[in-house]
């Protein structure tokens, strides 16, 4: 032990006397365990919600798009603001497991699962956008470049709704492969475990016969390496690409360079905001408060701080080339967003955008729990605002002024809305209570490096050498 | 045998999708959207009219743009007037001999044969007999135009299948053939 150097100024990833055993055990509770009353009422809700959801989405396919709130000048509103919003929101989860693992960060290890998890199910609760805001979904499989009896008709490349198609399946695929192939030693651990024939089949199945063997840790560990490489510019390039749907047009407030990487960073603003938010509860109600600790949560909360500047610089930078061009469709998009009639919007936007994050530089508001749990909320009230922005309010007023109008939602587009955010969590709730929501291998990997007991045994150790040396 | 199995499944599963088009009926479709008209077709059937045609007739004595009515009538006292007085619109560098060669070949030659000798592929054949050669009859342009537009005898109308212009062809491609026998 006395070779190991690790920098006396790091704080321990997990708190408490905990061993090997104790991670598994901590770890297999919420699984093993019967879910609670608190969990079935949080279950029934969501799957309310869901069902709404179901039946908006029914109502919508069945009668038309002309249910919804959008006309003939905002062709796009609520359907492409919650598609843009959920995929940000997944990205966190490839950022955390990926990026973080490409950086070496340990602390990523208690939260990559969850934020992975989080990715998978948002990524499918955005994918519902795209096919059912199509007039006619029951053809969105001629999006895929098919051989066919129309002379073999092809899909135009051209367009960055195709590339999106392509995007969004490459990164839900990707991510699933992603989080299988780490939650395969997690699901053995599970097997291992289990005592009723039922579950110890269901883990055998889902563990693909994971046993541990040192050449499987090395391949897997190649392959964890090699995915959060892949891993990375995908995650990149997706949100690049739907922010493509936009930075390609030709309306004023769209029509922008800064997009791209605006629209990652904002999304990896948003997607942690959302980590946090489920973390700070999980933590809480899984007993994993040793695992994803305070600093956990202030070290996302840096996060969220440092993109929260860069989508704060990305505005300004759009105000000031607004004004700098001297097109005066481009100053009067701003000026509109600013003083239209969709103001309140964009002062919600950039309060909660620009305002919440700078608070982080507070270390007693970044390090509390409660301040941090509220925050996250309102900085994804703040990007859902801010994709409702660009989206309707470029579209609302541009360049005829004899096609201006507004916007209004019906409760169809709220009812689908809502059910995603129900869908989502009801996927969430039960992936919490069936699946290992912390990464025990990888924990278990820090464990005599970063552990708070493992730690004070290296204090002990190096102050006892160090007296030695002194006599 | 695992793999014969395999393709034993897949050409049972093939069959059972294919085994459901029946080629007496139309086939099934996908969603057909826009695959029935709204508006009426022609010659389709519709219910909104009385005779459930949707070819109505227009209005009797009512003259569409481009056309002229024929003033002759159908009678014995018609087609001696026609046969008199009527005279071909046609100017010499309108008349068109290939195309109303093929037009009576289409139209005419079944019966009167090529050379418009009465000897048409229907009358060699004895399906009905009676047609008579042109050089026979004492015929002239307007008469010609007169017996196409209204038929005579054992000859139908022609007026549904060529316009005033084209019989006018015909009648011009008759007199040569005429000319030639």
């Amino acid at each position: 032990m006395s070779s190991h150097y690790e920098a006396p100024i790091r704080k321990p990833l997990i708190i408490g006397d905990k061993n090997y055993h104790d991670v598994t055990v901590d770890v297999a509770r919420p699984v093993e365990g019967r879910a609670n009353k608190q969990w079935w009422i949080a279950f029934t809700i969501a799957l309310a919600a869901f069902l709404w959801g179901v039946g908006c989405v029914a109502y919508t396919v069945g009668t038309g798009i002309g249910t919804w709130g959008s006309n003939k000048t905002v062709g796009w509103a609520w359907d492409i603001t919650n598609f843009v919003w959920w995929v940000g929101i997944g990205h966190a989860g490839t950022l955390i497991s990926a990026v973080l693992l490409l950086f070496r960060q340990k602390w990523r290890m208690a939260i990559n699962r969850s934020a992975e998890a989080m990715t998978i199910f948002s990524v499918i609760q955005a994918a519902m956008f795209p096919v059912f805001h199509m007039g006619r979904p029951w053809l969105a499989y001629w999006v895929m470049p098919v051989p066919n009896q129309f002379g073999s008709l092809w899909v135009n490349f051209n367009s960055p709704l195709l590339w999106d198609v392509f995007a969004i399946s490459t990164y839900l695929s990707v991510s699933l492969v992603f989080w299988w192939t780490g939650l395969l030693p997690d699901f053995a651990m599970l097997r291992d475990r289990a005592i009723t024939p039922f579950t110890k089949r269901v883990y055998s199945i889902l563990s693909f016969g994971w046993s541990g063997r040192a050449k499987d840790w090395q391949r897997f560990e190649e392959v964890s390496l090699v995915l959060a490489g892949l891993a990375t510019p995908l995650v990149l390039s997706v949100h690049t690409i739907v922010s493509f749907d936009f930075a390609t047009s030709v309306i004023p407030g769209w029509h922008t360079t800064i997009l791209p990487p605006y629209f990652v960073a904002g999304a990896i603003f948003s997607g942690f905001a959302m980590v946090n938010t489920l973390l700070i509860i999980m933590r809480k109600v899984s007993n994993l408060e040793n695992y994803i600790t305070i600093q956990h949560i202030e070290l996302m909360n840096i996060v969220i701080m440092i993109t929260g500047s860069i989508v704060g610089t990305a505005y300004i930078t759009e105000l000031f080339v607004a004004w700098y061009s001297g097109v005066e469709y481009e100053q009067y998009a701003f000026l509109n967003r600013a003083t239209g009639p969709y103001w309140w919007s964009y002062w919600l936007m950039m309060t909660c955008n620009v305002i919440s994050p700078q608070v982080m530089w507070f270390k007693k508001i970044r390090t509390s729990i409660m301040a941090s749990f509220i925050i996250s909320i309102v900085v994804n009230i703040g990007m859902w605002f801010e994709r409702f922005v660009i989206i309707v309010t470029s579209l609302h007023r541009d360049y005829l002024p004899s096609s201006w109008t507004m916007f209004q939602p019906t409760f169809v587009d709220a009812g689908f809305y809502i059910g995603t955010i129900g869908f989502f969590f009801v996927l969430f709730l039960l992936y919490s209570r069936s699946f290992p929501v912390i990464a025990q291998a990888e924990v278990k990997s820090i464990m005599k490096t970063s552990s708070e007991k493992y730690k004070k045994l290296h204090a002990a150790h190096d102050n006892h050498s160090h007296s030695e040396h002194n006599h | 045998m695992k793999v014969l199995y395999k393709i034993a499944l897949l050409a049972g599963i093939s069959a059972a999708f294919t085994s459901c088009f029946d080629k007496s009926r139309p086939n099934y479709q996908y969603f057909p959207n826009m695959y029935e008209p709204i508006p009426y077709e022609t010659y389709s059937e519709v219910e909104a009219f009385p005779n459930g045609k949707e070819g109505q007739i227009p209005a009797q004595g009512s003259i569409p743009r481009g056309f002229t009515p024929y003033e002759h009538e159908n009678s014995t006292a018609g087609y001696d007037l026609a046969k008199a007085n009527l005279k071909s619109p046609l100017a010499a560098d309108e008349i068109d001999m290939p195309r109303a060669e093929q037009l009576f070949t289409i139209y005419c030659a079944i019966c009167h044969g090529d050379k418009g000798d009465g000897k048409g592929n229907l009358v060699k054949r004895e399906k009905f007999l009676g047609v008579p050669s042109y050089k026979d009859r004492e015929i002239t342009e307007g008469s010609i135009f007169h017996v196409i537009t209204y038929g005579l005898n054992s000859m139908g109308s022609h007026a549904n299948q060529l316009n005033q212009e084209e019989r006018w062809q015909v009648t011009h491609y008759v007199l040569k053939l005429r000319s030639e026998l």
